[in-house]
């Protein structure tokens, strides 16, 4: 094969501004190359995460995200929030390994046809020199060391008490306890010896949405230290009313730990993004990541959408990687740190590191702390004039 | 007299095969838990120390996610391509008695209105090595589905245990014994299989009960913890449900669970199994009533995959003790 490599460049670009911008570059015949596919957007705030999964998906070798200046923005502010938003999904796709040099971000208003022409040609030179863009194959000599289960145990009798106390003094019409097998949901002070505090990988909040519960009534729920974030942010999103949950804590709080995340960080990214991909391989969408978390409360989640498909349901290299960026970037401000996915996931996939490299970004960029005040404003629905900008063009 | 082997001379030998092209699946380290993977390395190869692996021997006949065919618009035309298939020759080595039961059930299941080519390709190229079970753990239950723990079914070799480092060799079938023909050792000493766990409950009473008590509230209160996921089916070495989606020009077939709310979704919205108790009790069902009605055998083998893997520590067994407790209750 002695082809020539010409890259597929697709720019998903906003209406208004870049759009015109490409439309001034051809009246004005500055010629840029043939190598761009230009996808029309409203506004730089409608591209979806998942357009710039499936452009890679479908071939592409690098993309490109243009919008109008800060301040220009036809809609006012949807260039705000797409700049934000691209603040968090940068440090998801560094944690995967994804070679970020094929990823562009770029402001480019409706006169700036020079520019337009400038930033494709740069594009397409710098991914020439890239390569063809391809999912990395799975480690052929070794497989995902992923992660041990284990299994929290805590004293269960300040607890049964506690459980007891409310359902005797009718505060609540249910408790929801670990029992020894699986989660006993308990009605009466007599059955309260039911919670032995075994098996205690899931978050109980994950329970709150369900119809079957909900009958019940009021409810209690018992709460590991990071579990209880999860109803600040499940009122934040009005999906429970004020101080409608009570909780009954379990354990002393533990201090966070980021050393696997630095580990996995410090590996070049070709090297991370391989590991995941022997981890994604065990993958078989069996979705018990999605079905325990607490903030995964969509009747219909993204990646069960058929018309048209976003996400591939098939458990491939391909459809695992989109459907992780998936769940992660969707959890981006709301993830509490539980470790339900993990202790969840059959295959051992560390699904953890993606959540805390989101969180991370998070706390950082925006001191933002998930769990703590319901009133306080999600990071992803909002954005500030400061919000940094030195990787966009 | 009896075949022998020696643990190291298994290892060689999964190493010559491996040598030879063949591929070979045992059980090993990944995941930080016990899983069958494609062995690359013998010396990874677990012969001992583990009760059953995390997942199930299933994928090596039934893959994950498998290519039935291509499409390609030409023109007018739609034009087909056919999925290249696999006739690479397979040794599932290390599997256990109640994985390999599993595989006369897909036998039928693939065979039964329609014979799965590409499922038959792969099956007439594997061959499959038991490891008996020398322990098991308070999630097994092969005995109460009439298996055990060095269960010949569905095996060409079985291989039991007879000191730390070698297995008196049983050939089942012609494949089996030659497989290792030549690669054993004599001995006049005859391995005694392990005592399995004890019967916990009659399949025969949870098919009446379950055939009788469709409208049960054990359904729905068994049900209440299940967080609606696939994990259970998807560790399953009998459960064989498909969906066929078509993606990048593909036709492909993908595992399912009737445990996911899409599975019985219809297109105007309608769900007639709209809870999870009722996906709870298709599932029991399907095993135990509906299998059995249609094939005479039970669709189970007793492995405890589905509690192990329960991100919600539920599963099949509590549920089947349960029933068992229903049946028996005066009317």
């Amino acid at each position: 094969m002695s082809e020539v490599f010409e890259p597929r460049i697709v720019a998903f670009v906003c209406n208004w501004c870049t759009y015109l911008g490409a439309d001034l570059a051809g009246t004005t015949r500055l010629e840029y190359p043939a190598n761009v596919r230009i996808v029309r957007l409203p506004c730089s705030g409608r591209i979806d995460f998942n357009l710039l999964i499936k452009a890679f998906e479908i071939g592409a070798d690098a993309v490109l995200v243009s919008g109008c200046h800060p301040g220009d923005c036809h809609y006012n502010t949807g260039n705000y929030h797409a700049r934000r938003r691209w603040m968090l999904f940068r440090p998801l796709l560094e944690v995967l390994g994804f070679d970020m040099r094929r990823l562009h971000f770029a402001w480019i208003s409706a006169a700036e046809s020079r520019k337009f022409q400038q930033t494709v040609k740069q594009v397409v030179e710098e991914t020439r020199q890239l390569g063809p863009y391809q999912y990395p194959a799975p480690p052929t000599d070794s497989y995902g060391a992923g992660r041990e289960p284990h299994k929290n145990h805590f004293d269960a009798a300040a607890a049964q008490q506690r459980a007891r106390e409310m359902l005797e003094a009718k505060e609540v019409d249910v408790v929801i306890g670990y029992g020894s097998s699986g989660p006993v949901f308990i009605r009466r002070p007599e059955d309260v010896d039911q919670i032995t505090c075994e098996e205690t990988g899931l978050n109980l909040a994950a329970y709150l949405g369900r119809k079957e519960v909900r009958a019940m009534g009021r409810a209690a729920i018992l709460t590991k230290p990071m579990d209880a974030g999860a109803l600040v942010v499940l009122e934040r999103e009005s999906q429970i009313e004020s101080g409608a949950v009570k909780t009954i804590p379990i354990g002393e709080p533990g201090k966070g730990d980021f050393s696997d995340l630095d580990a996995l960080l410090a590996l070049p990214p070709a090297e991370r993004m391989a590991w995941w991909a022997g981890e994604f391989a065990r993958c078989t969408r069996c979705y018990a990541c999605r079905q325990v978390c607490p903030m995964c409360y969509c009747e219909r989640c993204i990646a069960d959408k058929n018309r048209p498909v976003v996400i591939d349901t098939s458990p491939t290299p391909v459809g695992n990687f989109a459907w992780h960026v998936t769940r992660a970037f969707h959890l981006a401000g709301r993830c509490v740190g539980c470790g339900a996915c993990n202790h969840a996931c059959p295959v051992g996939i560390d699904l953890r590191l993606l959540n805390m490299a989101v969180h991370r970004a998070v706390a950082e960029q925006f001191d933002f702390n998930v769990g703590a005040d319901p009133k306080a404003e999600s990071p992803i629905g909002c954005w500030a004039p400061a919000d940094h900008e030195e990787f966009i063009r | 007299m009896s075949e022998i082997i020696s643990s190291d001379n298994l290892r060689k030998l999964a190493a010559e095969w491996i040598e030879q092209g063949v591929r070979v699946a045992a059980p090993q380290h990944a995941g930080g838990r016990v899983l069958y993977l494609p062995l690359k390395n013998s010396a990874d190869l677990l012969l001992d120390a583990f009760i059953h692996p995390a997942n199930s021997a299933k994928e090596f006949l039934f893959p994950k996610s498998e290519t039935l065919y291509a499409y390609r618009v030409e023109g007018q035309d739609v034009k087909l391509v056919e999925a290249p298939g696999t006739e690479t020759p397979q040794v599932l080595l290390g599997v256990r008695p109640c994985d390999a039961a599993a595989f006369p059930i897909l036998d039928h299941i693939f065979n039964w209105d329609c014979a799965d080519e590409l499922y038959n390709r792969r099956r007439r190229n594997t061959t499959i090595v038991v490891l008996a079970c020398s322990a098991h753990d308070a999630n097994c239950f092969c005995t109460s589905v009439g298996l055990g723990p060095a269960s010949e079914r569905g095996a060409d070799v079985l291989l039991v245990p007879l000191t730390n480092d070698t297995f008196e060799v049983r050939s089942v079938t012609e494949k089996g014994r030659s497989l290792f023909a030549g690669k054993t050792q004599t001995d006049n000493v005859a391995a005694m299989a392990a005592a399995g766990p004890e019967p916990r409950f009659a399949p025969d009473a949870v098919r009446k009960f379950s055939a009788a008590n469709f409208e049960h509230p054990i359904w729905g209160e068994h049900a209440l913890a299940c967080v609606g996921c696939g994990a259970c089916a998807h560790t399953c070495p009998t459960c064989h449900c498909f969906d066929i989606v078509d993606e990048h020009g593909e036709r492909v077939r993908n595992w399912d669970s009737c445990q996911f709310s899409l599975f019985t979704l219809h297109a105007s919205g309608h769900n007639p199994r709209p809870d999870q108790g009722s996906r709870q009790r298709q599932r029991i069902l399907h095993k135990f009533s509906i299998y059995p009605d249609k094939f005479g055998e039970i669709l189970c083998t007793g492995c405890g995959n589905c509690t192990r893997n329960c991100p919600a520590g539920l599963g099949v067994l509590p549920l089947l003790i349960a029933i068992e407790h229903e049946e028996h209750l005066p009317a």
